[in-house]
């Protein structure tokens, strides 16, 4: 059924639920056999999950009880990995004949600017659970801009689709910005002219 | 005899009261507005070494400001002192500031590079999930630290290089974290202080600024600023933002507005 013992090609979606605050919302959404018969429509035969410090359980339950056989997906996972993540979300971009693969993300900064600096596609779920709505704004400017999907935790499953056919826009660096704010920074020295 | 309560005596007292507060916000609104429309006094000889106080904090506060601070490409031959202040159980923090300096190494010998900067820790000014009720104390402490590392008296200092003439840094730059706060403000009591010295020492001779403030609103911020940023409105000397949205605030008429830079931290 699946293809990938005899091709290499691999198409993966990582997906990291955050190591401060738990996230169990989204984990339980991914980790359902609707959302793995939606990454295998499109073409997915990875998927990848950061659980965070609580989650391994829910992981192990899931794996056990839905062995890869059965939806075609290889699931592995992780509980988090201090040196970040730039590893994982690399390993989404790597230009493969399935097409490139896909981020899946709590709406913390640190996460989003990551993503962004390495080019990879995004898709961005705030955590409801978070008293800070200014996440929730963030990820929707930024899905407003076409930087990245902004979805809620219920419509992940679809945002799978959307991200598929989203022209996505890229973010340079932020060099000239920072040679303006550098040069503000001397001004204030008050050197003699 | 009967004792009569001193109506007369409350009142004058309540009144002088009063007078007092509104007085004291007065000059408060006027110093803050003056110092913001005081333009930088251009004294400072050219080739003079800089020291720059950076502010770093958790919450992603750290890894947006060496990001930024990685982009600016500050002129290591001008800014030849660097203070990072943490907050207090802030390893991270601390490990990323000596990474960064590390990473920034310039190629002279190491032995030169181990006095050109210095990591700072002082009390957390207010913890997560800690009561409303006893963070104004927290709050002091930090405040009255920031002040002791503003005048180089804090115990983790060790001694600026020679050609340092003040202890003071000459600009303290910081985005979001509680602690920027709690730095700016002290470092405003100080040139206030600095002021009124010199205004009764009557003296002419224009002062080299020093202890000038930088802050820069958070990425994450979109339409609305952070508490710090909001605090600290009246009082730093630049206010960078980073969505449009954010440009152009001011605490009050006559001040200074919030500058939209665009993104400085990808």
């Amino acid at each position: 059924m699946n293809s990938s013992a005899k091709s290499p090609t691999t198409k993966l979606c990582f997906v990291t639920v955050g190591a401060t605050a738990s996230f169990h919302g989204l984990l339980q959404q991914v980790l359902d056999l609707h959302f793995l018969a939606t990454l295998s429509q499109f073409g997915y035969t990875h998927l990848l999950i950061q659980y965070g410090r609580d989650g391994r359980s829910v992981f192990e339950t899931f794996l056990a009880n839905n062995p890869s056989e059965r939806h075609g997906i290889i699931v592995e996972g992780f509980d988090f990995n201090t040196a970040g993540l730039t590893k994982e979300m690399y390993r989404t971009r790597a230009d493969h004949e399935r097409g490139t693969g896909l981020v899946v993300s709590h709406a913390g900064t640190g996460t989003i600017l990551e993503a962004l600096r390495l080019g990879v596609r995004l898709v961005v779920v705030p955590n409801p659970d978070l008293a800070d709505n200014h996440q929730e704004e963030l990820a929707t400017v930024l899905d407003k801009q076409n930087y990245v999907i902004r979805s809620s935790v219920q419509n992940v499953a679809k945002a799978i689709a959307r991200a598929e056919s989203k022209k996505y826009r890229s973010a340079g660096p932020s060099s000239q910005e920072a040679a303006y704010t550098s040069a503000a920074l001397k001004d204030q020295l008050g050197f003699l002219d | 005899m009967a004792f009569t309560f001193p109506w007369g005596l409350l009142g004058v007292i309540l009144v002088s009261a009063a007078l007092l507060g509104v007085s004291t916000i007065a000059i408060l609104i006027l110093a803050l507005t003056i110092s913001h429309n005081t333009a930088v006094a251009k004294c400072r000889p050219k080739h003079t070494p800089a020291h720059l106080l950076v502010v770093l904090g958790s919450g992603g506060h750290t890894t947006e400001m060496l990001s930024m601070l990685d982009h600016m490409e500050l002129d290591q031959s001008l800014y030849t002192y660097r203070t990072y202040l943490v907050s207090s159980g802030d390893s991270f923090s601390a490990n990323k500031a000596v990474e960064f300096e590390n990473k920034h190494k310039p190629d002279a010998p190491a032995t030169a590079h181990t006095n050109s900067y210095s990591v700072v820790t002082v009390p957390r000014a207010r913890k997560v999930h800690q009561s409303y009720l006893s963070a104004p104390f927290s709050t002091l402490e930090c405040f009255w630290a920031c002040l002791l590392v503003l005048r180089g008296l804090h115990p983790d200092q060790p001694r600026l290089p020679g050609k340092f003439t003040s202890p003071y840094p000459d600009i303290i730059f910081a985005n979001g974290p509680a602690t920027a706060v709690c730095v700016m403000l002290a470092a405003k009591l100080l040139r206030f202080l600095q002021c009124i010295h010199r205004f009764f020492s009557r003296s002419q001779s224009p002062r080299i600024p020093r202890l000038r403030t930088v802050f820069v609103e958070s990425w994450a911020r979109v339409r609305n600023l952070s508490l710090s940023g909001l605090l600290l409105l009246p009082v730093a000397d630049r206010f960078f933002v980073q969505w449009p949205g954010l440009g152009g605030r001011r605490a009050w008429w006559g001040m200074q507005k919030t500058e939209y830079v665009g993104w400085l931290v990808l």
